[in-house]
């Protein structure tokens, strides 16, 4: 640990130096809104994980893969249907006719994948769940890789062509911002946030104005009496599985853009284990939980980031180790999480 | 007699038509590393009176005997079998020899077997046994590796340069005990998923941490490696250099003409040897904590722990120290692997996908079985050179064997050659994924866990009532 000691000890003037820099008000307006943005982004993969655990108990371990065919599948369609000289506005409609395409598709698809391959192995303990939906994860990431590349593209580490499909006033700095703040941050930041403000809504309102949102939100408090009132839950299972599915794609979608992700191989166990973090952390199956963990992990992703960017820390690994001990701080201080129900996840 | 120990399993598989003397040496191996002169104690025990105790003993063990002989012999086996020579039978050439080649698994997936089982083992260790999914268990075989390479560069203070591997690796071992036993004091007040995760963060935290280390290595990403003047790994009695052996790729020791046997070894040979050594003292260690009283308070936490609880057993000391003993045989297979392959690298340690693949083959093998994720590794690792064209497999030996009209025949502009380069050559992964999703849905059990269930008991307790129903 000395060499990481003596890269991070900060000389007294520079850290003065760094708290002045920190209270300026373009510094923190940069650090809340790329946090915001970051935020939207862990929101929106880890929604679907949590909603299937809330229900089914089950800790989805193929969610990065789905979020990774998800991405590949959205670049596809990007890229054929759009040429180089293809407008903004016609991107974004487009974008949003994709995310829309995509996630009815992956539902059906999640959905076919409960039947067949989940549901025969219920009645066993938890961990059978998690190793079967681990391998499916390790076919996917396998099959993409081979069609990648035998597509030429290569399958890591990103599908450039498809994250360029990315209209031009997202990738560079939004403009709006400069103007307010006169600070620099991506426009696709802005675009996260819009994203995942209308994502949450959405799945609010499923969650607490439908009947399947009333299932999960019963089921994941008792689903023994769910059961007993006569609730058919192989059929919720199936749905909310297929939902939680097409929402890790929708994830994906929204990756291709992300100029720290993109679709590659590498989505499979990336996306996993952050979506992982942030359920974890607001505890599994609350919908409340994982909206606030998703802000606080976005929050201090964006605020290390800063730190190693501004030079204060010489480390470049600051935000993923940040990520983690958040991660395992939260588990040891409040293991079920935020908002967590103390006995799910259990033995 | 300087035998040293490396020497030893081969003079065993020279001998080894009367296989009982196997256990007997084994047991001679362990001695020996304690008083370098116990030779008269060996003889008292196997020429003195007590003969019906050996014979039992080795009864008991036929199954381990067998299993050892074969990997033993293996080496030997599988290059006669891969030099049988092309026979010209009229019509077609019949290459018997090819064919071995292409389908067994060759020494360095061998070798790779051995580090992957042992760590495997460690895995089931605690996840089999205790119940507690070790999602982090990656961080302890990093940990080993680490450890090895940079004492061997003399970056550990207080361990100098030159200090034999076998110490280093038992040292970084200890350590890899006290980091477990830290993780564990603040993890297992957690259970179920939540166990995991916090293994996992707790590894990906140290990977993270590792990656950008720059005191352990130039590049950090890359990993350390053992550097010039750092002394060659090697496995035997420490300061005793007649009695030890290098190993690694490049510079590990070779012996021909071994004595006088008319048998050569390469160092890729003798570094599977030594290493099988340690992986099999590894195994009858933690086969042996299993099989104590403390093992079966550990199959009691599984089944029910509050009952363990209330019958008075502090289960979580006991969780600490099966945690313990766990991560420090995984950074034993940790320390083999970087011993072997000369460095170490956060990707191929650290990572979660180590731990990954001790989770597939300890599935394969048999979770709750110590010697299943072995054979899951063997399963493993044989799939792997299969499906590699690194040394033989199936895709060199599909394009040379198969006549030209069938590899050209095209379907819709694809051809059959294609098919081979894109869907056989390096997909192991692919295939493991299908099979491991085959075997959680039809063999929950795993391989062994599946022939025990068949057994009624385990292999080496019921196979000798096995064999004596088929001598009647």
């Amino acid at each position: 640990m000395m060499g990481l000691l003596s890269h991070a000890v900060v000389d007294a003037p520079l850290f003065a130096d760094a708290v002045g820099r920190f209270f300026q008000p373009d510094t923190l307006a940069r650090i809340l809104i790329e946090g915001l943005g970051k935020a939207a982004i862990y929101f929106i993969i880890a929604i679907g994980l949590t909603l299937v655990f809330g229900l089914m108990g089950i800790l989805n371990f193929a969610h990065g893969a789905f979020a990774m065919v998800g991405a590949y599948l959205g670049g596809i369609l990007m890229v054929v249907a759009l040429s180089s000289t293809s407008g903004a506005f016609t991107r974004i409609v487009f974008f949003i006719v994709v995310v829309a395409v995509i996630f009815a598709l992956m539902t059906a698809v999640g959905s076919a994948l409960e039947i067949g391959l989940v549901r025969p192995i219920y009645d066993r303990t938890p961990m059978y769940q998690i190793l079967l939906t681990f391998g499916v994860g390790l076919i996917l990431e396998e099959l993409a890789r081979i069609i990648a590349s035998s597509q030429g593209i290569q399958p890591e580490p990103t599908w450039t062509a498809a994250r360029d499909t990315i209209p031009g006033f997202l990738s560079a700095p939004s403009e709006i911002i400069q103007g307010l703040f006169g600070t620099n941050i991506r426009g696709f930041y802005m675009f996260a946030i819009a994203a995942g403000i209308l994502l949450a809504g959405a799945v609010w309102l499923f969650l607490n104005r439908t009947l399947y949102g009333l299932y999960i939100r019963a089921g994941s408090e008792d689903p023994e009496m769910v059961e007993a009132l006569g609730v058919d839950v192989r059929k919720a299972f199936t749905v909310v599985f297929g939902l939680g599915t097409g929402l890790a794609a929708v994830g994906g979608v929204f990756l291709m853009w992300d100029p720290n992700w993109g679709p590659s191989v590498m989505l499979n166990l990336d996306v996993l284990l952050y979506a992982f973090v942030v359920v974890v952390i607001g505890g599994l199956g609350s919908f409340k939980g994982t909206l606030i963990a998703a802000v606080i992990v976005g929050i201090a992703d964006s605020f290390t980031t800063w730190l190693f960017n501004t030079g204060i820390v010489a480390f470049s690994g600051l935000p993923e180790v940040t990520i983690f001990l958040l991660l395992v701080i939260a588990l040891i201080v409040r293991p079920q999480g935020l908002y967590g129900v103390e006995e799910v996840g259990g033995h | 007699m300087a035998i040293s120990p490396v020497d030893d399993p081969v003079s065993d598989g020279g001998a080894d038509a009367s296989a009982e003397t196997e256990p007997v040496t084994d047991k001679r191996e362990t001695r020996k590393g304690v008083s370098a002169d116990g030779d008269e104690q060996q003889d008292r025990t196997r020429d003195g009176a007590d003969r019906h105790w050996v014979g039992q003993y080795l009864r008991d063990h036929l199954s381990h005997i067998a299993v050892v002989a074969f990997f033993v012999l293996y080496p030997g086996l599988s290059a006669a079998l891969a030099g049988i020579p092309a026979l010209d039978i009229g019509i077609a050439t019949v290459d018997p020899g090819a064919f071995f080649d292409a389908f067994l698994p060759s020494m360095p997936f061998m070798i790779a077997m051995l580090f992957l089982g042992l760590f495997a083992m460690s895995f089931d260790f605690i996840s089999g046994y205790t119940g507690y999914l070790s999602f982090g268990h990656a961080a302890f075989y990093g940990i080993g590796a680490y450890f090895v390479v940079m004492a061997a560069n003399g970056l550990i203070p207080g361990i100098p340069q030159g200090t034999p591997f076998v110490l280093t690796m038992v040292i970084g071992a200890t350590i890899a005990f006290l980091v477990a036993l830290a993780i564990g004091a603040v993890s297992f007040r957690l259970t179920g998923v939540y166990f995991a995760m916090i293994t996992l963060g707790f590894a990906q935290v140290m990977y993270e941490l590792i990656r950008s280390w720059g005191y352990a290595a130039t590049n950090p990403t890359e990993g350390p490696s053992f550097a010039g003047e750092a002394p060659t790994p090697e496995i035997g009695v420490p300061f005793v250099d007649s009695l030890s052996v290098a190993i690694g790729r490049l510079g590990g020791d070779s012996f021909d003409n071994l004595l006088g046997l008319g048998i050569d070894l390469s160092s890729t040979v003798t570094s599977y040897y030594a290493i099988g050594l340690v992986v099999l003292l590894s195994y009858f260690a933690m086969q042996r904590v299993i099989h104590s009283p403390f093992g079966q308070v550990m199959i009691a936490i599984r089944e029910n722990e509050e009952r363990a609880e209330a019958i008075g057993y502090n289960v979580f000391w006991y969780k600490m120290g099966a945690f313990g003993i766990s991560a420090f045989f995984a950074a034993i297979a940790g320390a083999l692997f970087a011993a072997f392959r000369g460095s170490a690298s956060p990707d191929d340690t650290f990572y979660f996908l180590v731990t990954a693949d001790a989770l597939i083959v300890t599935i394969i093998g048999g979770i709750g079985t110590l010697a299943g994720p072995f054979f899951g590794s063997f399963f493993f690792e044989s799939l792997e050179d299969i499906l590699s064209s690194q040394q033989g497999g199936l895709a060199p030996y599909l394009r040379e064997t198969l006549p030209d009209g069938l590899l050209g025949a095209d379907v819709a502009g694809i051809t059959f050659l294609d098919v081979i380069n894109t869907a056989v050559d390096g997909r192991a992964p692919l295939y493991l994924g299908v099979i491991f999703v085959l075997f959680v849905l039809f063999v929950p059990n795993g391989i062994l866990g599946t022939v025990r269930d068949r057994l009624g008991g385990t292999v080496a307790n019921r196979l000798p009532a096995h064999l004596e129903r088929y001598r009647r």
